[in-house]
């Protein structure tokens, strides 16, 4: 239950938040990550393949966030897509230096191990809808495209790697990146707004 | 205004998607600044790339992550109330700042703050070191091991980074596990019983998947693939048919 002073906060949008967590009020990153976490839990989660590894990237990105939240412009993009890059960007660093993988454990969490989100709000619910519109256009690229681009953006490996992987040369692999990311921009146009508006 | 090199040629989609090797940002990001195609094309792609952290399943926060997240920042938020109002004061926006790429975005230091500096270092000694401790560290090295056994026609690489467990299994042409079923990774120490994994794939119709292989490798001698029930096993029903040597 949230504390009486954050009743008011949770009205105000997030670019608004980001303002009070620039003062360094706790109650208005609370609502931050009350909007959030979900999609911060889950993109950890599907990169570094365990909720503890992902708790921690995530913990990370957070206080990452409460820290510099006076950076935030919204000029550059939505809080939301600012606070995935960073969720991102620390899962990326985890799964390059490679420590985080030494936590990952086999068989202690179980093959069933799912936190289903429960829409809860508005919020959630337009999320797991834009989830669904953007993993559907991610399963109509061509396999070889799809691959690619799961490998890159979720698994953390460059492009050099990857050709390493498929026995491609690289200006294949980024050739198909970029087919990829033309085809999904196609896809995704009109789709995402109705969404999000 | 520098033109286009054709080296850099589909690197703004690599860019996007943070694939290009480290070692080629900073050359990229350089050559960004000068070139108006380059800049646009990232322009162009940026967008889609954003919304890539739509598509996995969307999952709740364990509610005690809140909990330790939110205990750092009110012990914090207390910190600086007591610093006074200087600590509170945001550090002021360099030149970089305003015009660097997007990824220095992300790259946010945690002393933005004079104050909070402090404050942080503090409340890591509080809070036993866990809020200020740096999560990752270590080197970065990939290496690519060919499966010795597959089935005919196929064909399966693991790729390992060193100091870490973390690694894909990349196959092709890969038959279907079959109605029902799924294919699950295994991992095996010397000739012990294969250790199940919740890696479950399939693979696509030219027999191609890309799966993350959970767990270190540090002591596991191979990675195996059988087919099994749709949810996976506890123990192989069926003998695996993809055998990659870790080593």
């Amino acid at each position: 239950m949230a504390p009486p002073e954050n009743r008011d906060t949770r009205s105000l949008a997030d670019e608004d938040l980001m303002h009070l967590v620039a003062k360094a009020q706790p109650g208005a990153f609370e609502v931050i990550y009350e909007r959030h976490s979900s999609a911060a839990f889950s993109l950890a989660y599907r990169m570094v393949g365990t909720r503890n590894a992902a708790e921690d990237v995530v913990q990370e990105a957070f206080l990452n966030l409460w820290r510099s939240g006076g950076r935030y412009d919204r000029a550059r993009g939505s809080v939301r897509t600012w606070i995935l890059g960073i969720v991102h960007h620390r899962a990326i660093d985890a799964l390059r230096r490679a420590t985080v993988h030494d936590r990952r454990r086999t068989g202690d969490e179980g093959i069933a191990e799912r936190l289903e989100a429960r829409e809860r709000t508005d919020v959630q619910a337009a999320q797991r809808e834009e989830s669904k519109i953007v993993r559907a256009a991610m399963d109509n690229l061509p396999a070889e495209q799809c691959q690619v681009v799961e490998l890159a953006y979720f698994g953390g490996f460059t492009h050099s790697e990857i050709a390493e992987l498929l026995d491609a040369p690289v200006g294949t692999v980024k050739g198909r990146m970029r087919l990829a990311l033309d085809k999904l921009r196609g896809s995704l146009t009109g789709g995402l707004g109705e969404v999000r508006t | 205004m520098s033109e286009h090199a054709p080296e850099f040629t589909d690197s703004a989609a690599s860019y996007v998607l943070r694939a290009l090797p480290p070692e080629e940002v900073a050359g990229f990001e350089a050559h960004l600044a000068t070139c108006a195609e380059c800049r646009s094309e990232v322009q162009r792609l940026q967008p889609v790339a954003d919304a890539l952290p739509s598509s996995p399943d969307q999952l709740a926060a364990p509610p005690e992550l809140k909990d330790r997240i939110m205990s750092v920042v009110h012990a914090e938020a207390n910190l600086l109330q007591a610093a006074g109002p200087q600590a509170d004061v945001p550090a002021r926006r360099t030149p970089a700042d305003a015009t660097g790429e997007r990824r220095r975005r992300f790259g946010l230091s945690w002393f933005g703050r004079p104050g909070l500096a402090l404050a942080t270092a503090l409340v890591a000694l509080v809070l036993g070191g866990a809020a200020g401790a740096a999560l990752f560290g270590g080197g970065n090295s990939a290496r690519t091991v060919t499966a010795q056994t597959v089935p005919q026609g196929a064909s399966a690489k693991l790729l390992v980074r060193d100091q870490g467990g973390h690694s894909t299994l990349v196959t092709r042409r890969l038959p279907t596990p079959g109605s029902g079923r799924v294919y699950q990774v295994w991992l095996q120490r010397g000739n012990g019983a294969p250790i199940p994994t919740n890696a479950l794939f399939g693979t696509s119709r030219n027999g191609s998947a890309s799966v993350d292989v959970p767990g270190s490798l540090k002591d596991v001698d191979r990675v195996l693939v059988s087919s099994e029930p749709v949810g996976g096993s506890r123990a192989p029903t069926r003998t695996p048919l993809i055998s990659v040597p870790t080593a």
